[in-house]
This record gives structure tokens, C-alpha cells and sequence, in this order.
């Protein structure tokens, strides 16, 4: 692999090699700023190339270039300066204070434009090319190790999977805890609708709705992570929000259009292999069996020859297969990203065109996806007074053979399907001309297995997924400081799925199929009113008034057929049985707000928000909500007249702010709904029309009286600062929310003939403190060292739940495995460890069988991580970058059901010990009773298993879990790359202005997990749910490597 | 400027289109959903969601509890009941069952007598569930059952309150049958009464048929309900398996017996060929070398050893047949044999108005051959009245041993009820499973976690070997 790589990059050096250095010539000189002092820092670049270098600390620096090409030297708060290389080989330069400089401006809640100095709250701001490095094909991947104070999951290798980002922690016990997500100040959706089926009989994990935000036109993404921050979403703003802003276009290098192409070639292979047993054959008890698939607890292989070996039936010797043959099932995948976009602008106009085409192939066979993107964003300046602009962005993505994950599945392939005597050459082929599945595995009693590659390429799993999202814009200026917006926005997703188990597919022989048809649309328009004005000499003042009103809807419509006649063909008509569901949510919020910013002479900025709702998911006479915040910015450097080269810039930060979560629909009528589907255990259910008869049940809910949103009240206090003239980027941040008013089911005794009543109670605090460092520590030349170091450590606790009512499920696994919230604790693993002794806390072990036994189920530990970290490193030279990103995730645990089936299968290297002789769990201990049933006597455990399998076999014997629960953290080499742009006189005249090419990873090491053979960072649970820290069955994660190439015309 | 005024103007007006008033505020009602619901259409829902949960869960995992079927999947045999076969259980009991039943009987209660029909349907529906939960966990809420608003956490109940007041439901159901108002009734459609196609007489007998099981469970407890009984024997029971209470699986997908659909969906085409249900050891004793046709109708390969305890079959063992594990298999919740056999057991301690314990001894035996050879849905292998009539005729007059066994073989493939009728007689003793960590066969599930978290009025969970009330030991 890495060798092909660097083949293929060769004719890429060569031709760097190629180009002369000829006409350049070293320039010197020193900067200075107003007052003649030396400035350290200072970017110095040829203008049009990339060609760069800093001043040193005595303000000096040397750069190449030639005759005639300009010199730009930038430095924050001070004045831009462009110097033409003449004859002279030196230049110095003084430059200027910028009081305006200084002023970093960030799109913030409705699209509302602010300086940085100004906000009272922290932002986060990763700019577009932060995201376009290795880029990821769901733009959550890409924030991850980049943003203090989120946490991102995945389910693995999945291709066009989703991934889930919460910001601060949890703060909602309703499942409400993902982010808004806001592009050009629209509202678009990211719900993931659940895959078909439930994970208990096998699902598929399909993209959540922001997935498809296209990394190469976001221009910067602003992670609003406090209630201040977010306060004017009001009722929906207590997970936070992600602003997306979109790139407009700009004119290129001397005007007229810029053309860019991005392309990207990368190569996707298993991040990390099992450590598989190679030296007992499939079978059990050590007897050998064929048809023993995931179960290799056989004889020892010594190359006896067997009558049936797996798949042929022949007879032969038995033998092991390398790597239990993962290497001949798992692909290479291939990632290729192009990219291409024209833009320009003039004084009156912009314009941005950008087509992307992703295509993937999965590392899974018969796996891939193919999305093309295309963003428009354009704007015109009608006069002084009036502007428009229009962006609107159409995604269509085809999704082909995404895994199955969870259980009960026949589609579900992990690395617990793989057998040490198993060679997976032999399954190929898997059909025969009349469309028969072939080379099945046979067991010893007949049973049989399917094929897996029948499985990967004859049942589809596709997703065809059509969005729309975009947004137009007027903005009326009638008078200098008088300016009216009205925006309109629409977010359209039409996503169809079809999932089908082909007709003689074990498990699922007579065939059978899911067609699904969602739609969901986002309609969210404003009116935005702003006045500006002075208030004397120090005093300035904005006001903003707006209103907003936004509606989505949610519709579904499903079609099941059972039993199909014609192997191939997926109609209703085709199947004995159709079972059609149908499903339709709405709701609408209609929300007027504002905002009064006062200044005080540029170093104090007060800010007071507020926003009232009115929404249709809350009873009519009592809809209406009110969220208030304050947020204080005060720049003490300023206020205090601090001018110093150590402490360039100090800004002390507080919000208060109050804010909501949403409700659902249709959460107030109690409901008879009709039924289609009687359930029964392990997805064995029976279906309506049932001997001719419909049906109806009653809602198993007590609908509430009176529902209120989930309040959150929150405060935070921040620092930022900028030391030595800007090397040195501090900002931190504490924050505290309260969430109160959760809107939860209850359990209430299901003996009362229902199960649940939906109240507003309990509360869930959030605790954290988060620190980001930036800083440039080594400049020397034409070389400069660049890292960001930021931390976050969150705490959510479930503070109270309602009276008597010891914990709610949050999420619900398998085997009693369960995410739950416990009053005092944060999200806690519930599920069942070992009978273990008090006093030694050794198992207790049961005299009669050598085992362990199970005790009651108890939480296992918090499912949310301690702390996150992410470190980013640049290193610059020339025109050289190299840059890694590493990211941490502390504390946790994990359940993984992966890890128990390579186990409990005798897959695994640990299961080798003791495979031949006596087994006694020695760890464990046998205890002696007395009749009141108290401890008289303990002994260590001298009763033998009845061998190896029986140990690892029993381990997990009513539902115990605890063996399988892991730390959960991990320490990741996130994404890694180098790259090297080209200078514009080595391109010559011609059309090409940039050229960039570079090699890039993701998901390359890692470093640290104490989770055994999986990657520690897969979950059960996609983005919809709000499950951690339960991994099973997950399709293997994978490292990509590759290259890129840019070029600007 | 004037088109720009035009411009702006029609923009705001479309906007102020999109966001008029309050009005669009108004939807918050799920236009799927209905407010109310005909008795119709909620009955269908419980006869099949009760079968539909009963057959997978309880069907596939506590035959070998009692020993009909030798091993399954996930079975609380060993001591340990998990939490999902409690709690699914209980939450389809109570909350879908009897919570949808109890909402049928308030409707039906508001609207007067003319709705006596669907009450008593709903009543005896209802005290059959709470039959079924009490045989399971034995003290459970009834008195203060399904009435959140002025019981929330609803106390428990001993078993022989429960039974008595499952006894009065019955009484409560026979007397709103035999009140109905001579015309105005509401109509019952034949589809949604999936036992009787609304048929009250053969309600009524279903009703007293299942009170005299009722106060079996009371007698084997040791209360005196002599006199109870005998009222019960004087009025009309199940005879015939024309009489027989049973919801019938069409066999077309998703109306497949469950006991068929796990081999299906997990393993292949059928039962015999994927060895999933064998027949438990006592099944093999009693009936092999009998001469009893059922031998041959429900076991397969019968000239091998049965699997065994806690055993799977395989090639080499007997398995039960295909012609009772399938598709059409009915969910059976009382046959007329089950009665015979109670005034066999009856008359032969002694209750004259039983008659006589031979021939109701030997009537059991032949209903319930005749079910199995004759009369159930979809019969495949059947067995002549010849047949039968030599084997009934060949039995040696019955001990109480006799008859608990037959009692036995006449509950095959019903859980609850085998179940019970071993804890009762004792008889086919049971042997405790090899891997068992209690020290008898399993006799009562554990509460589920559910009713412990929300009601504090649940009690302590005993070991799972401890006798219930009825076992009377």
C-alpha cells in the first residue's frame, strides 16, 4: 500500500524538482510599528504565492522573491502594508495601528455579523480549509479535535453512517441533546431517521441530515456553544448551534474569475484487526465442526484430515487461514473527492459555482456511495441601499450496501464472523446461473450459513437520498443606520430506502423487502430590522428586531412485502404480504426576538437578547415562552491603557442567559393509533389485517396537561487573551447550565394499565470548564511552527428525576444492556457484572460448576468521556506544510458486544490459555454460608470448569456484561498531511496561478485504548439516539490514506 | 426606485403570507391517530398482540420450565428469569392487554346494557390475563390494578385474593351475558371476536370453563371452594373441541405461528430439519410404547432417544414433528380436555356432580387425541376415530397419577399451563435441569425492574424456587 502511494506521487516530485529557483533574490529588512519598536510576528508574504515567512523577535526577516512581485506584510492590529521588490535587496517597514484591525468579525445566532471583541460569550471558529484537510465525507468528522467543548461519535466503517456532536455535554434527558445546525442563517435539519427495523433485529445507520453540508463551500463554521450564544433561537437552542457560513465568491488574482480544483484520491484499510486465535479449528468442545462459523472452539490444528472441511464439504486437511481470512473478505476502499469551483466578483456582484462529486467504495464488499454537490451562492448590490443574495446547495447521494449492525440480522457481518479453518476465498462464487445461493457452510448437523459475500452483494441496502437547502435574502438599507433583511430559507430531503434480504437468504428464505420513503421539510423565514447609532462621543448603540417563523414536517411512508414469488423483483405486488406503515409529524414555531447592544468607547460591550416563542407542540392557551440573556464583553487591555509586547490583548467575558428545548408534536391528545405490527420476542411479530380484522391500540402514554419546554439557564464566564504581540492565543471558558423542566416519559407501574405519563420534571446539570491555546512557539526564517492545544472537560449531571423514580432508560441495548440517568450521576452504563464478594471483591464463584455467577444489574460507570483534548500542529517551510491533529478522549466506558463474541467464539489470542487442560478460574472465590445466610468461610476456587470454552462461554451467562465493559478512552492520531504549493513564478505565466499537492491520512494511529481489538471509538447507537458507550457488531472503522491536489486558475 | 418599492413590497408581502397568525399554530393534532376506538376494532389488537407475545416469548422460552419440550433459547430454567421475558410479559399483560381491556369495559360500561356482550368479552378476556399473571409471579396488583388515577402504585394482592376475584369476573361476565337487552346489542364483528365471531353462549361457557380452572388453582391451595365447584359443574362447560378457545394462525406471513417463525427467521425451512424443539423427557416416558397415537403425531425421528435435558435434538435424537410446529399452528387457551380431565381429578376425590372419573378420564384422552389427529386448524398427519377408540378403550381404569398425567400431555405447547398443572399435581415429577443454580424446576418469575423502579409498592423478590400459594406444599 504505502509503497504504491509513493509510486504514484513520484511523477508529482519530479516535476517539482523541475522547476528553477532562477530569477529570485533574498530580501531583508525590519518591521517596526508606529513607535519605532521592533514588532515580532509579522507575516510577511509574496503577494499571489504562498511564499511566506515571520518577523523574528528583533521584528527581522528574510524572504525570497523577485523583481517586480509584491511584499505583504500583515499583523494583527496594525495596518496592511505592500511594498514592490525593486533593485534594492532590503526593505524596511513601520506600520501603522489599525484600530479597526483588530476588529475580527464572526457570523453569530440569525446570521448576525459581530466583532469578536464584542461577544460576551466564547466562539470557536474553524475556518474551511481546517475542513477540507483529509477531508471527511460527513462534515461532523472533520470538526472532530478541531472545537473545544464537543464530543463526537461514529458507528464505525460505515459508509455514509452517521455521526452524532454534542456540544457541552448533555443537557437533555428527551433525546434532545443534538446541536442546531444554521447555514446562511438558515435552519436545516440534522435528524437521522432511524434505519428499518429496530438494533435489537438489525438496522443500518444511515446519515444524519447535516451530513451533506459540502466541506469545500463552508467558508467558516462558528460552534455557539453557550446559551447566551444561542439565546436568540430561544425554545430551541439548549443543545447549542453550528453556524455555517458558506463561501462567497471573490475575484481571483488580478481580477476576473478563480477557478479552483481540489482533488482527492485516498485508500481506506481496517484500522484495527483482532488479535485472532490461529490454533484451534472451528467446533466445539474440541470437536470439529464445519458449520462452527465465529466459533473456534475445536481440535488443535495439526493438519489432520477431516471429511468435510468448511464450504467444499471435501475432505481433507484442516488448516489455518491467515487472519482468519478478514484480508480476503475486507476491501481496500476508495475515497475520490473532486472538487470544482469558479467565482468572481466585482463591486456590484458575486458569484460562487462549485460541483463536488464524492465517490466511495467501501472497505466492505459491494459497499459504496456516490454524492454530487452542487452549491450556488450569489449576491448582487443593487444600489447603496438595497442587496440580495441567493445560495442554495443540491445534494443527491446514492448509498449502496451499508452494513447491518445490532443483532437477530442475517446481514450482520463483524469480526466475530470469521473462523480460524474458514477460508473466505472459497465462497466465491456465490450464485449460480439460476440465481441460487452457493457455497454456503454446511454444519455437522446440517444447518447452514450463509454466504457472506451472497449477503454483501445480493441484499441491497441503498439509500438514495435528494436534498435541498438554500435560502434568499434581501437587505433594504432606507438610511445609513437603518437596515431591513428579510430571509426565507427552505430545507428539502427526499430520501428513499430500499432494504432487501434476497429469496434464499438463510434466515430469511422466502425473501422479503422495506421500501422507504421519507420526506422532511424545513421552512424557516425572518424579518430582521437594524438600527445603528451613536449616543455621543463614547457611547454607541445597536438595536435588532426580528421575528422568525419556521415549520417542519416530517412524513414517512413504508411499504413492507413478505414472502416474494419472483426472487428479484421488490414490488408489493410481488411479496404474499405487504404491510404498509405511514407516519407524519408537524409542528410550527413562530418566534419574534431582539437584541441591544450598548458599547462603551470600543472596550465595553453590553448586550441584552430576547426572544419570545410561540409554538404548535404546546397546549394553545399556553404557548407562549419567553428567553432573555445579557452578555458583558469588557477588553481590559483597552480600559486600562495596557500597552505591553507581553500582553497584547485581554478581553474578560460573562453571559447569563436563559433558553429552551423544543417539544415534539402531538405529545398532548391521548391517542388510539392504529397498529399494524403485534410484537413479539426477538422480532417475531405478527401483522395487521390479522384474519381479516384491523386493529387499534390505545397509547400506552398518559399525554400531559400542561407541557412546557426544557428551561435552560445558564451563566459564563470567559478569558481571552493574546500574548507577545499574538504568539500566544489563551482563551478559556466556565460555564454552568442548568436544564430544568425535562420533558420526560415516566415510568409509572405498568399494573396501572398504562406505562408512561409525560411530565415536565427533573433537571440536569452541566458543569465545564474549556481552555484553547494558539500559538506560534518557533518562527526562524522561512520556517514556523503553529499549535493548538485545547481542552474541555465537561460534567453532566442528573441532578433529580421526580419522586421515587430511581432512573429512565436513555437508550436500551441488548443482553439488559442499557444507557440510563441516575439522580447524582452522569449517563451511567446499567447492565449486569459478576456475583462478586464484598469484602475481596473477587467473583464469587458457584462450587457446583467452576463458574461465575451474575449479580444484580447496577451501573457500570458513566457512558460520557471525562475530558476531550485535540492538539494541531502546522509546521510551515516555504512552501511546505505538514500538519497532524491528535485528539483524546478521557474516561468513560464502553460495553462491547464485539469483543465479547470473539470471546465467547474462542476467536481470540486470550482464548488460547488453558485450552487443553484443567480450567479453574482462579481469580475467582468460593464462599461458605452460614444459615442466616452470612459468610463463615472463604476459599480461592479449586472447582474446575469443564474446560476453556466452558469459562470464556459462561462468562457472559445471564446477561452479565461486566466483563466486556472497557475504558473508554482513547488517544487518536486524528488526521495527519503534507503538502507543498508550488511559488507563482515557478508556475511561469501561464494559466495556472496555484498548484498545491499533498499526501494525506485520517484515523491513522492509535496511540493509547485499553479496549481490546475494536476500535475503541465505535457505537451502537447512531445520532438520532442518545446511546453511548455500547458498541456491537459495529462494521469495522478504517485508516484512509492518500493524496491531494489543488490548483487555482 | 419605484420597482424597487414593487420589489421589496411583494417580498414582504409574501412573507407576511408565510407567517400570518395564530391559526397556523393550530395543528398540533396527529392527523394519524384517532381519539376514540370501537370496541372492533381494539379487540383484534388484544387477541393477537396477546397471542403474538405469549407464543414468542413465553411459547419459546419456559416449555422446558416444564419439561415439555427439552431445551430453549434463553429459558429461565436455570433459576434466573431475565428481565426482558418479566418484563416484556408484564408490560403486555398489563399495559396492552389489559389496559386497552379496561378501556373497552369503561366504554362499554358507559353505554349501558346494550354493550353487555363486549364487557363480558372484555371481563372474561381480562380475568384470564390476570390468571395468567398470577400463575407466573403470584402476588400481583388486582384490587388496585388499572386505576392510575386513584391507585398510582397499585399494592399487591396474595394469590388466593387474586383467584377469588378472578372467580367473581367470571360470575360478573356470565351475569352481563345473561342480561343482555333482547334486541338493540352492539355488533360484535365476526373478525374481531377471533374466538367466537361473537357468539355469547359459547362466551359463557368459555367463561365457566375457565372459572372451574380458576378454582382448581384455589382448591389445590387449599382453599374450600367445594361448593363453588360444584355450582360451576352444574352449569355448562366445554365438551367438544368444537367448544375449544383458540386464535387461528392463517399461515400466511404474519399470521405464522411464532413457534415456527423463530426456526425460520434464525435457522431454516422447518423444525425437523433445523432441530429447535425436541420433546422433553416426560413426553418421551409417557408416551413412548404407549400406543397413545399423539407419540406419533408430535414427535418425529421416534425410534431415536429423546435430546434430553436441557439438550437440543440433533440427527441422532427424536424431534418434535413438523405436523404440530408450523405456520398454522392455533395459540390454544383452553380445550374441552382440560375440563374432562378436571372432573376426572374431581370425581375421583369425590364430587358426585363430576360424574364419573373413568369416563371423563377417558373423554379427556379422546379430545384431546381427536384435537391433535382431528379437529385442530390446518391438521396435517391425522389419526382415525378407530384409532382412537382402540387406544381409549385399551387404558386401564385412572389413578390420580393417570390423570395428572394426561393433564399433562393435554397442556402440550401451552406454557402457562403446563407449568402450572406440574406445580399443582406434582406429577410428572420433574427432575431439576444439570446446569440449574436453584435447587427444584423454576417456580415463579422474579418482578420486573419496570414495576420495581415506579412502584414502590412492589414486594421483594423471592427465590426463584420458592413455592406459590397453590402448590400448597
Amino acid at each position: 500500500m504505502k509503497s504504491k502511494l509513493t509510486w504514484m506521487l513520484m511523477p508529482l516530485l519530479a516535476l517539482v524538482m523541475s522547476f528553477s529557483y532562477a530569477q529570485e533574490k533574498t530580501i531583508s529588512g525590519t518591521v517596526t510599528d508606529q513607535s519605532g519598536e521592533p514588532l515580532p510576528g509579522v507575516n510577511v508574504i509574496v503577494a499571489g504565492t504562498v511564499t511566506g515567512t515571520q518577523t523574528d523577535f528583533d521584528g527581522n526577516y528574510t524572504i525570497m522573491a523577485s523583481t517586480g512581485q509584491t511584499l505583504r506584510y500583515t499583523y494583527l492590529g496594525q495596518k496592511t502594508v505592500e511594498r514592490t521588490v525593486g533593485a534594492s535587496n532590503t526593505i524596511d517597514v513601520q506600520m501603522e495601528e489599525d484600530a479597526e484591525a483588530l476588529e475580527e468579525v464572526v457570523v453569530t445566532a440569525l446570521g448576525i455579523q459581530r466583532e469578536t471583541r464584542t461577544l460576551g460569550y466564547g466562539t470557536d471558529i474553524v475556518k474551511g480549509e481546517e475542513l477540507v484537510k483529509a477531508r471527511e465525507t460527513n462534515i461532523v468528522n472533520s470538526l472532530q479535535g478541531k472545537v473545544t467543548g464537543v464530543q463526537i461519535t461514529n458507528t464505525g466503517g460505515n459508509l455514509g453512517g452517521s455521526s452524532k456532536i454534542i456540544i457541552r455535554g448533555v443537557s437533555s434527558l428527551s433525546g434532545r441533546n443534538n446541536p442546531l445546525w444554521v447555514v446562511d442563517g438558515v435552519l436545516i435539519n440534522d435528524s437521522q431517521t432511524p434505519g428499518n427495523g429496530s438494533r435489537i433485529s438489525g438496522t443500518r445507520d444511515f446519515a444524519n441530515g447535516a451530513s451533506v453540508i459540502n466541506p469545500d463551500d463552508v467558508e467558516s463554521i462558528n460552534v455557539l456553544k453557550g446559551a447566551a450564544a444561542t439565546a436568540l433561537y430561544g425554545s430551541r437552542a439548549a443543545g447549542g448551534a453550528i453556524i455555517v457560513t458558506t463561501k462567497r465568491g471573490a475575484s481571483g488574482e488580478g481580477g476576473g474569475a478563480q477557478v479552483t480544483v481540489n482533488s482527492t484520491t485516498r485508500f481506506e484499510t481496517l484500522f484495527r484487526t483482532p488479535d485472532y486465535q490461529q490454533e484451534y479449528a472451528m467446533g466445539s468442545n474440541g470437536q470439529y465442526d464445519a458449520g462452527s462459523v465465529g466459533f473456534d472452539w475445536g481440535p488443535k490444528i495439526v493438519g489432520q484430515t477431516v471429511d468435510n472441511l468448511p464450504i467444499t464439504g471435501e475432505r481433507g486437511p484442516l488448516t489455518a487461514v491467515p487472519n482468519n481470512g478478514i484480508d480476503d473478505f475486507f476491501q481496500t476502499g476508495i475515497t475520490r473527492i473532486n472538487n470544482f469551483a469558479v467565482a468572481d466578483a466585482n463591486q456590484r456582484f458575486d458569484y460562487r459555482l462549485s460541483l463536488t462529486s464524492t465517490n466511495q467504495t467501501g472497505i466492505l464488499p459491494g459497499s459504496s456511495l456516490d454524492r454530487i454537490t452542487i452549491g450556488l451562492n450569489a449576491g448582487v448590490k443593487h444600489n447603496e441601499k438595497l442587496e440580495s443574495r441567493f445560495s442554495v446547495q443540491y445534494t443527491t447521494t446514492q448509498s449502496r450496501g451499508t452494513g447491518a449492525t445490532g443483532a437477530n440480522d442475517p446481514n450482520i457481518i463483524s469480526y466475530s464472523s470469521f473462523s480460524s479453518t474458514l477460508d473466505q476465498r472459497l465462497f466465491r462464487p456465490w450464485i449460480d446461473e439460476s440465481g441460487n445461493q452457493i457455497n454456503l457452510v454446511t454444519a455437522n448437523n446440517g444447518n447452514q450459513t450463509n454466504n457472506p459475500f451472497w449477503i454483501r452483494n445480493e441484499n441491497a441496502n441503498d439509500r438514495d437520498d435528494d436534498r435541498i437547502f438554500g435560502n434568499f435574502q434581501v437587505t433594504f438599507k432606507p438610511w445609513e443606520k437603518f437596515s431591513l433583511t428579510a430571509r426565507v430559507g427552505a430545507d428539502l430531503q427526499d430520501d428513499r430506502r430500499l432494504i432487501e434480504n434476497s429469496k434464499g437468504t438463510v434466515g430469511r428464505l422466502f425473501g422479503d423487502f422495506i421500501s422507504d420513503n421519507i420526506r422532511r421539510n424545513e421552512l424557516t423565514s425572518d424579518v430582521i430590522a437594524t438600527y445603528d447609532t451613536d449616543l455621543g462621543e463614547d457611547f454607541s448603540f445597536n438595536i435588532l428586531g426580528g421575528m422568525q417563523y419556521n415549520s417542519r414536517i416530517f412524513e414517512r411512508q413504508q411499504i413492507q412485502g413478505v414472502d416474494l414469488l419472483i426472487p428479484e423483483l421488490f414490488s408489493p405486488a410481488n411479496a404474499a404480504q405487504t404491510i404498509p406503515v405511514r407516519d407524519f409529524a408537524e409542528s410550527r414555531l413562530f418566534g419574534i426576538y431582539g437584541s441591544a447592544e450598548l458599547r462603551y468607547k470600543s472596550w465595553a460591550t453590553l448586550t441584552l437578547t430576547a426572544r419570545n416563542d410561540y409554538s404548535s407542540t404546546l397546549p394553545e392557551d399556553n404557548n407562549s415562552y419567553f428567553y432573555p440573556s445579557a452578555s458583558l464583553a469588557f477588553v481590559f487591555t483597552d480600559a486600562l491603557g495596557i500597552d505591553s509586547d507581553f500582553l497584547t490583548f485581554g478581553k474578560i467575558r460573562a453571559s447569563w442567559a436563559q433558553v429552551g428545548n423544543d417539544t415534539n408534536p402531538y405529545l398532548l391528545n391521548f391517542n388510539f393509533n392504529p397498529v399494524t405490527t403485534a410484537t413479539g420476542q426477538y422480532g417475531l411479530n405478527l401483522n395487521f389485517p390479522f384474519n381479516g380484522a384491523l386493529a387499534y391500540s390505545a397509547s400506552n402514554t398518559i399525554p400531559a396537561e400542561n407541557l412546557l419546554p426544557e428551561e435552560q439557564t445558564s451563566y459564563e464566564f470567559g478569558l481571552d487573551l493574546k500574548l507577545f504581540n499574538g504568539r500566544l492565543g489563551i482563551d478559556m471558558a466556565y460555564f454552568n447550565n442548568k436544564n430544568e423542566n425535562q420533558i420526560l416519559n415516566i415510568p409509572i407501574p405498568e399494573s396501572t394499565g398504562f406505562a408512561f405519563r409525560t411530565q415536565n420534571v427533573g433537571r440536569v446539570d452541566q458543569e465545564g470548564f474549556e481552555i484553547a491555546i494558539d500559538a506560534t512557539p518557533v518562527v526562524a526564517g522561512d520556517f514556523s511552527w503553529n499549535t493548538a492545544l485545547n481542552f474541555s472537560r465537561v460534567e453532566s449531571e442528573v441532578i433529580s428525576l421526580t419522586e421515587g423514580l430511581e432512573r429512565v432508560v436513555i437508550a436500551s441495548a441488548f443482553n439488559s444492556v442499557q444507557v440510563v440517568a441516575v439522580p447524582g450521576e452522569e449517563f451511567q452504563l446499567y447492565a449486569f457484572p459478576h456475583l462478586r464478594d464484598e469484602e475481596t471483591g473477587r467473583p464469587i464463584i458457584d462450587p457446583n460448576t467452576g463458574r461465575r455467577q451474575a449479580g444484580e444489574a447496577t451501573t457500570l460507570g458513566s457512558v460520557l468521556p471525562d475530558w476531550t483534548a485535540g492538539w494541531v500542529n502546522s509546521f510551515a517551510y516555504k512552501g511546505w506544510s505538514l500538519y497532524a491533529t491528535a485528539d483524546v478522549k478521557w474516561g468513560g466506558v464502553i460495553k462491547s458486544s464485539t469483543v465479547e463474541s470473539l470471546q465467547t467464539g474462542g476467536l481470540v489470542k486470550e482464548t488460547l490459555l488453558n485450552r487443553e487442560g484443567t480450567f479453574i478460574d482462579t481469580e475467582g472465590v468460593i464462599v461458605t454460608r452460614d444459615g442466616d445466610g452470612n459468610i463463615i468461610d472463604r476459599r480461592d476456587n479449586d472447582v474446575p470448569l469443564l474446560n476453556a470454552q466452558d469459562f470464556w462461554t459462561s462468562l457472559n451467562d445471564n446477561s452479565v456484561a461486566e466483563p466486556y465493559v472497557y475504558d473508554a478512552s482513547y488517544v487518536k492520531l486524528r488526521e495527519a498531511g503534507l503538502s507543498y504549493t508550488f511559488p507563482s513564478d515557478m508556475l511561469g505565466d501561464g494559466f495556472i496561478k496555484g498548484l498545491s499537492v499533498g499526501i494525506e491520512g485520517r484515523n491513522l494511529l492509535l496511540i493509547y485504548s485499553e479496549v481490546p481489538h475494536i476500535d475503541p471509538e465505535a457505537t451502537l447507537f447512531g445520532s438520532g439516539a442518545d446511546g453511548f458507550g455500547v458498541e456491537r457488531a459495529s462494521i469495522p472503522s478504517t485508516r484512509s490514506a492518500g493524496f491531494n491536489v489543488k490548483l487555482t486558475f | 426606485m419605484k420597482r424597487l418599492k414593487y420589489i421589496l413590497l411583494s417580498f414582504v408581502l409574501a412573507f407576511g403570507a408565510l407567517s400570518s397568525c395564530d391559526e397556523k399554530l393550530d395543528i398540533n393534532t396527529d392527523p394519524l391517530a384517532a381519539t376514540s376506538a370501537d370496541p372492533n376494532a381494539v379487540l383484534p389488537f388484544v387477541f393477537v398482540q396477546y397471542s403474538s407475545r405469549k407464543v414468542t416469548e413465553l411459547g419459546t422460552r419456559i416449555p422446558d420450565v416444564s419439561q415439555y419440550i427439552s431445551d430453549t433459547f434463553n429459558s429461565p430454567k436455570n433459576g434466573n428469569t431475565s428481565i426482558f421475558l418479566t418484563g416484556n410479559t408484564w408490560g403486555m399483560m398489563y399495559n396492552q392487554i389489559l389496559g386497552n381491556l379496561s378501556l373497552v369495559k369503561a366504554d362499554a360500561e358507559a353505554a349501558g346494557p346494550t354493550s353487555n356482550n363486549v364487557n363480558a368479552i372484555a371481563t372474561i378476556l381480562s380475568a384470564h390475563i390476570f390468571y395468567e399473571l398470577t400463575s407466573l409471579w403470584e402476588e400481583i396488583p388486582f384490587t388496585q390494578a388499572l386505576n392510575g388515577q386513584e391507585f398510582p402504585s397499585p399494592e399487591f394482592d396474595e394469590q388466593e385474593v387474586v383467584l377469588n376475584g378472578i372467580v367473581d369476573m367470571y360470575d360478573e361476565a356470565i351475569a352481563l351475558i345473561d342480561s343482555r337487552p333482547a334486541e338493540g346489542n352492539f355488533a360484535i364483528t365476526a373478525n374481531s371476536d377471533m374466538f367466537y365471531g361473537g357468539d355469547m353462549a359459547s362466551w359463557r361457557i368459555l367463561a365457566n370453563s375457565l372459572k372451574l380452572r380458576a378454582l382448581m388453582m384455589l382448591r389445590s391451595g387449599g382453599a374450600n371452594v367445594d361448593a363453588q365447584i360444584n355450582a360451576t359443574l352444574n352449569q355448562p362447560l366445554m365438551e367438544s373441541n368444537g367448544q375449544a378457545a383458540f386464535l387461528e394462525y392463517s399461515g400466511q406471513p404474519g399470521a405464522q405461528n411464532g413457534m415456527l417463525t423463530i426456526i425460520t427467521a434464525f435457522f431454516g425451512p422447518d423444525n425437523e430439519s433445523q432441530n429447535v424443539f425436541g420433546p422433553g423427557d416426560p413426553i418421551d416416558e409417557i408416551l413412548r410404547g404407549s400406543g397413545d397415537p399423539r407419540y406419533d403425531l408430535w414427535v418425529a425421528r421416534n425410534d431415536l432417544p429423546a435430546p434430553g435435558i436441557d439438550q437440543f435434538p440433533d440427527p441422532s435424537t427424536s424431534v418434535l414433528s413438523n405436523n404440530i410446529i408450523r405456520a398454522t399452528l392455533p395459540d390454544m387457551l383452553m380445550l374441552p380436555s382440560e375440563i374432562d380431565l378436571y372432573k376426572a381429578e374431581l370425581a375421583l376425590d369425590g364430587f358426585a356432580a363430576a360424574g364419573s372419573a373413568d369416563e371423563n378420564y377417558r373423554n379427556g384422552v379422546r379430545n384431546n387425541i381427536k384435537w391433535w389427529g382431528q379437529d385442530i386448524p390446518g391438521v396435517i398427519a391425522t389419526v382415525s376415530d378407530a384409532e382412537i377408540d382402540a387406544y381409549v378403550a385399551s387404558l386401564a381404569p385412572p389413578t390420580a397419577n393417570d390423570v395428572f398425567e394426561q393433564q399433562f400431555l393435554a397442556s402440550f405447547l401451552m406454557p402457562v399451563r403446563a407449568w402450572n398443572e406440574v406445580r399443582r399435581n406434582q406429577f410428572p415429577v420433574l427432575a431439576t435441569p444439570p446446569a440449574s443454580t436453584i435447587s427444584t424446576i423454576l417456580k415463579r418469575f422474579n418482578y420486573p425492574p419496570d414495576e420495581v423502579g415506579s412502584n414502590p409498592n412492589t414486594p421483594a423478590n423471592k427465590n426463584t424456587d420458592v413455592p406459590m400459594w397453590f402448590e400448597n406444599l
